[in-house]
């Protein structure tokens, strides 16, 4: 038995496996099929102010290993998240972590702020500003370095708790944005979210989404988490959240290396929501018939030989 | 296809609902598909589909023996307590056949009046080899099989000769907005089962949705303006789907 613990900002964390923002509701709707309470931590929807309806179908489409959504952070909004689903969370020994989206400052730190108030068993936020699915808002943040650090000073100034922010893989460059966030008070980076993409329906001659464009994910992504993985890791001095295109343990073990001190399981959870809890199995068995005893081992331990 | 799913069966509510199969796995086809339940006892769980794309192709593949790895059940029934003083017609146009199937012999067993439409667009894409009776019709867009015309063409006749007509469709979008504008003209309530991409069948997702009709607009919800399909369907009151 290895030791799958780990610690970010200051946050132990059972094991460094959690669930992706948007590919788990809230943990409530899989929770009789899936012992989330094993899980390293759970990533919620993310949060607005308003409830959000969303974008018009089709929001989904398959693509090579992966899929396109243009889902548009459709939620409940922060006022019925509150209501319904802090005091789930108090039931959960897994720790929960709330991730915002807004489209201005003002509305990450009403949220940010409304759920400091009554979420006692929250351990952090994780601040989208890299959503490709909203016409305003999120990206503004994420493709810019100064606005990334003076929004992540400003809710910084309103939480001792966990403060991550997650970045977008569709930016010049990612380590620009990162070093921002790191300067305005992050506690740790989490990447990538999903990576613009588009699909033709060549009968119709449509796009295949309503939106025209949409966010790309899936094992088509994995080499791009990766490298965005490694290339932050290499530029900052905090922790690094690994996304895209987790499926297996030899997946979560590779983003390790590449950086990453934990990961978070995306898509692979709309084929089968209790992927998360199989590969910690599976993380602890590869630790143990390769020799590893924690998980500081093997963060970073790419070997540069060329 | 048929297969083994106690498990599934336990949880089984009736006709309406779908399970969701991985047919393949490995990435080379990303999601489940999901499929209607056309008949279920104990020993066996049965689906009916057509093979249109990668992932059907996969499906038939498949041989007697072989694991699927499935979800289910997944999805609401149709509301059975409504056709209470009504007379059901039920409409299955194509792969809409297989819930309507399951429903219709739900109710023969339970010896309940109704009527039964079945279309398709020609005799090879009948899936079933029925023999049209007094109240059973089959139709043919071009009129190899039963009656030459789509579902429609029947529907008008026979909504005129029953008392208190319901109807109960699955079937493509573009025949159920034809029943829909039908039905709301002439006032005869109805049920339908909806699909749609689905990524997950488990309400995670937020991909799965249809757009209601939805009288109060607020500038502000979630829930009132699109519905999951996977959550709150497959089926529907046939006056609150916008297509
Ligand atoms: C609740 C529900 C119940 C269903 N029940 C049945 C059933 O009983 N029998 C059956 O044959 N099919 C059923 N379907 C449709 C079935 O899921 C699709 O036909 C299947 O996913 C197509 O997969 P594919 O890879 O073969 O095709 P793809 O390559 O994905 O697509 C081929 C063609 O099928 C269309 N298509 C793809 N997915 C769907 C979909 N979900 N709904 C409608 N059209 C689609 C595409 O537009 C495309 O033109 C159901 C769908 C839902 C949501
Ligand atoms: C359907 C869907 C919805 C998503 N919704 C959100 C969201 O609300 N907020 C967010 O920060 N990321 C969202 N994401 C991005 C994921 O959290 C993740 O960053 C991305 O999918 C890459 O990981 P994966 O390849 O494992 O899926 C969503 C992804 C998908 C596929
Ligand atoms: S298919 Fe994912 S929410 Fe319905």
């Amino acid at each position: 038995m290895a030791n799958l613990k780990v610690s970010i900002g200051g946050v132990e964390f059972n094991n460094p496996v959690f669930v992706a923002s948007g590919t788990f509701g809230y943990g409530n709707d899989v929770s009789e099929l899936v012992d989330v309470n094993q899980l390293g931590a759970i990533i919620t929807k993310s949060i607005t102010f308003h409830p959000r309806e969303g974008n018009p179908p089709p929001r989904i489409i398959e693509t090579p290993s992966g899929m396109l959504n243009s889902i548009g952070l459709a939620n409940i909004g922060v006022d019925q998240f509150i209501k319904e689903m802090i005091p789930y969370y108090a039931s959960l020994e897994t720790k929960v972590i709330v991730n915002i989206a807004g489209s201005s400052m003002e509305e990450y730190l009403n949220v940010l702020e409304k759920v400091e108030k009554v979420g006692e068993n929250i351990y952090g936020y994780e601040i989208n500003v890299s959503c490709p699915n909203v016409e305003k808002g999120g990206m503004e943040f994420g493709v810019n370095s100064l606005m990334t650090r003076n929004l992540t000073e400003l809710l910084r100034k309103r939480t001792e708790k966990l403060l991550i922010v997650k970045l977008s893989p569709n930016v010049t460059d990612i380590t620009d944005i990162a070093k921002g966030a790191k300067e305005g008070g992050a506690d740790a980076i989490s990447a990538i979210n999903t990576v613009i993409g588009m699909s033709i329906d060549i009968s119709s001659r449509k796009s295949n989404l309503a939106t025209k464009f949409g966010g790309l994910s899936g094992p088509a992504i994995k080499p791009i988490g990766i490298a965005n993985v490694h290339k932050l890791s290499s530029a900052i001095q905090i922790p690094v959240i690994g996304i895209g295109g987790i499926t297996s343990a030899e997946d979560v073990v590779e983003y390790l290396l590449a950086g990453a001190t934990a990961v978070q399981i995306g898509t692979a959870n709309f084929r089968d929501p209790g992927i998360g809890v199989k590969i910690i199995a599976e993380v602890d068995a590869y630790c143990d018939s390769n020799g590893y005893y924690d998980m500081s081992e093997l963060t970073g331990a790419l070997v540069n030989d060329s | 296809m048929e297969m083994l799913a106690p498990n599934i069966y336990e949880e089984l509510q009736g006709p309406g609902q779908f399970i969701n199969i991985l047919v393949d796995e490995s990435w080379n086809i990303p999601l489940r598909r999901p499929m209607s339940i056309a008949g279920a006892n104990r020993d066996q769980l049965t689906i009916i589909y057509k093979v249109l794309g990668r992932g059907t192709k996969r499906l038939v593949t498949k041989l007697r023996g072989d694991f699927l790895n499935i979800l289910g059940p997944i999805g609401n029934i149709f509301n059975q307590d409504k056709f209470n003083n009504h007379h059901p017609i039920l409409i299955g146009g194509g792969i809409g056949i297989a819930p309507i199937l399951w429903l219709h012999n739900v109710m023969k067993g339970g010896s309940f009046q109704h009527e039964l439409i079945i279309g398709a667009k020609s005799k090879s894409d009948h899936f079933l080899k029925h023999q049209p009776s007094r109240k059973i019709y089959l139709t043919t867009d071009d009129g190899t099989l039963g009656i030459k015309g789509t579902v429609m063409r029947v529907l008008q006749q026979v909504v005129n000769q029953l008392y208190e007509p319901m109807i109960v469709a699955c079937g493509p979008a573009e025949m159920l907005k034809v029943i829909q504008t039908f039905l709301i003209d002439i006032n005869i309530p109805g049920q339908m089962a909806l699909e749609s991409y689905m990524a997950c069948g488990l309400g995670i997702c937020q991909g799965c949705v249809v757009e209601l009709t939805h009288s109060h607009q607020e500038k502000h919800s979630f829930g009132e303006k699109f519905s999951l399909i996977c959550r709150d369907g497959p089926v529907y009151d046939i006056s609150r789907v916008r297509f």
